[in-house]
């Protein structure tokens, strides 16, 4: 019974993990201009996010190497510190767009403005990461992060035409409107915020946070194999509750308040209470992993102590890194800018930092000096070669795209 | 390489070969209880005589694991001044696996000076810092 409960428990926590703010605005900015005939990357984008999850799981659990360790090693100092600083810099683009993720979720919630919120965002993400518990943090994060259930139910509410969205789904046309370049750069957005690298970060961290042993690795493969495609689900009703609504009347999703108008439409004020709910757990949650990530980035690379499970004393540089990170994402939102602006930049540049850590975690997988009888199956190498070719090129592509379409305009 | 003359040289002893930039750089170095310490960011070996023959000269030997200023000599280039080295001296080290084990507290290692410095002037100061999360 226990062991079913931790199961279910681990599940529900993947679920409701999967969403952040990337997810949620690349979703509906891309179901509201596209529809549904861009669902093809999220089926592909899940699968890979599946793959290198459990890749970067697995290494950690037995080598007890997390992954910035491992691409230190693996690509020496000179690579390795070029690797740090762009995924270090992208890390932090990531965890600036989540906590004002996280600050106009709690605007919609209370009409103050978000230039309010952002310092109690940024403390009260501090305060969990530097008092909380790692397993009680992913848990509660994780189960309010489930009320996002609310779009999947929304786009029942809404009576679609379930034969023209298949269609729209299966053969993916290019919409009138719309040009090539901008599909595929959205393609390659959508992409990067399924596979974004503080989600490797964070994960391969975590096995080593919950001291997972080779004998979790089963639990954790479930987590992650049946979590994440019900998480990108959600996005996949996100979208089609964007394209249900939004896209008959051209709205084109610019703020975080038009992400919940398909909602308002089909369920009303309970319905959209459920999803804010959803909004400012799935931001905060991120906003957590991101931070933590910030430290993990950094201590690994340096060999410092790292990690939530020793306390704040015994992982001082760590916590200092996560501090100075939050200081700094605060300092970017102070000038005004954008979070949904940050946000859809964070995802197309996720998707160009992916192979840097990709590819070391691909290697050491195979590496027996570390894995010993735990190296990658065939079959998983094989789709390990076949992703390592998407990701490289989505990567090639992005920004080409974004200069061609002026960045999706 | 098939050259006999050219081949490695047949080790001595019995066990394992460890190969220095392979095994040993870039490795996290963990204390005595398995807490880290630091990247193995260098290595000091002692002397090998210059311009002479090697015949019959003492093996080099891994004399320290560097940190500090080593790092940032390895990305661009150069050689750091001997007295801004952090080292922890080879004697020091227990085993070496996917990390390399010391046998000695991280506290007792000089080179976690920064640690302790950011520890004891902010970490400790700032409420709940000496506690574990709850």
């Amino acid at each position: 019974m226990k062991g079913l409960f931790a199961v279910a428990l681990g599940v529900l926590t993947a679920i409701g993990g999967f969403l952040d703010i990337g997810d949620l605005v690349t979703s509906s900015v891309v179901g509201s201009r596209f529809g549904l005939s861009l669902a093809w990357v999220v089926v592909v984008g899940v699968v890979g996010i599946c793959l290198f999850a459990q890749m970067s799981g697995r290494v950690a659990a037995a080598s007890g190497r997390a992954t910035f360790e491992i691409i230190r090693e693996r690509l020496g100092p000179r690579a390795g510190a070029a690797n740090l600083i762009a995924s270090f810099l992208i890390n932090l683009m990531t965890l600036t767009a989540e906590v004002g993720g996280i600050a106009l979720s709690l605007q919609l919630a209370s009409s103050v403005a978000p230039g309010a919120w952002i310092p109690v965002a940024a403390f009260g993400v501090w305060l969990v990461i530097w008092r909380v518990k790692y397993d009680l943090m992913e848990n509660v994060t994780g189960m309010l992060g489930l009320a996002l259930v609310v779009f999947a139910v929304a786009v029942f509410l809404l009576h679609p035409d379930w034969s023209s969205l298949a269609t729209q789904a299966l053969t993916s046309p290019v919409p009138a409107g719309e040009s090539a370049g901008t599909y595929w750069y959205y393609a390659v957005a959508l992409f990067g915020s399924a596979m974004t690298p503080y989600e490797v970060f964070f994960f391969s961290s975590g096995a080593v946070e919950e001291k997972w042993t080779l004998k979790d690795l089963a639990q954790s493969r479930l987590n992650v194999l049946v979590g994440f495609p019900l998480g990108g689900l959600l996005t996949l009703a996100l979208a089609a509750c964007a394209a249900l609504v939004l896209m008959p009347q051209n709205v084109e999703v610019t703020s975080l308040s038009q992400v919940l108008l398909p909602i308002a439409q089909a369920g009303g004020k309970l319905a959209v209470a459920f999803a804010i709910v959803g909004f400012v757990a799935a931001t905060f949650g991120a906003a957590l992993e991101t931070g933590l990530s910030t430290g993990y980035t950094l201590a690994q690379f340096f060999g410092w102590s790292w990690g939530k499970f020793r306390r704040p004393t015994r992982a001082a540089r760590f916590h200092l890194t996560i501090m100075i990170g939050l200081v700094i994402a605060m300092g970017v939102l102070a000038t005004g800018v954008d979070p949904v602006q940050v946000t859809e930049y964070s995802v197309v540049f996720s998707a160009i930092a992916l192979p840097l850590t990709y590819l070391p975690i691909l290697i050491v997988a195979n590496d027996p000096e570390y894995m010993g009888e735990h190296v990658n199956g065939r079959i998983t190498n094989v789709v390990g070669m076949v992703y390592l070719v998407i990701i490289l090129v989505a990567a090639i592509a992005a920004i080409p795209l974004m200069i061609a379409t002026g960045a999706g305009a | 390489m098939t050259d006999e003359g050219e081949r490695l040289p047949r080790p001595e002893y019995r066990g394992r070969v460890l190969d220095a930039a392979l095994h040993l750089l870039d490795r996290q170095v963990q204390d005595v209880h398995g807490e880290p310490v630091q990247t193995a960011d260098d290595l000091e070996i002692g002397d090998v005589p210059v311009g002479e023959s090697l015949e019959g000269a003492e093996r080099p030997r891994i004399l320290a694991i560097l940190n500090g200023t080593a790092l940032s000599t390895r990305v661009v280039g150069g050689r750091p001044p001997s007295s801004t080295l952090e080292r922890i001296p080879w004697r020091h080290v227990a085993d070496v696996g996917t990390a390399i084990r010391l046998t000695i507290e991280a506290d007792d290692v000089d080179a976690t000076w920064r640690e302790r410095w950011v520890r004891d002037h902010i970490i400790r100061r700032i409420p709940g810092g000496r506690h574990d999360p709850e």
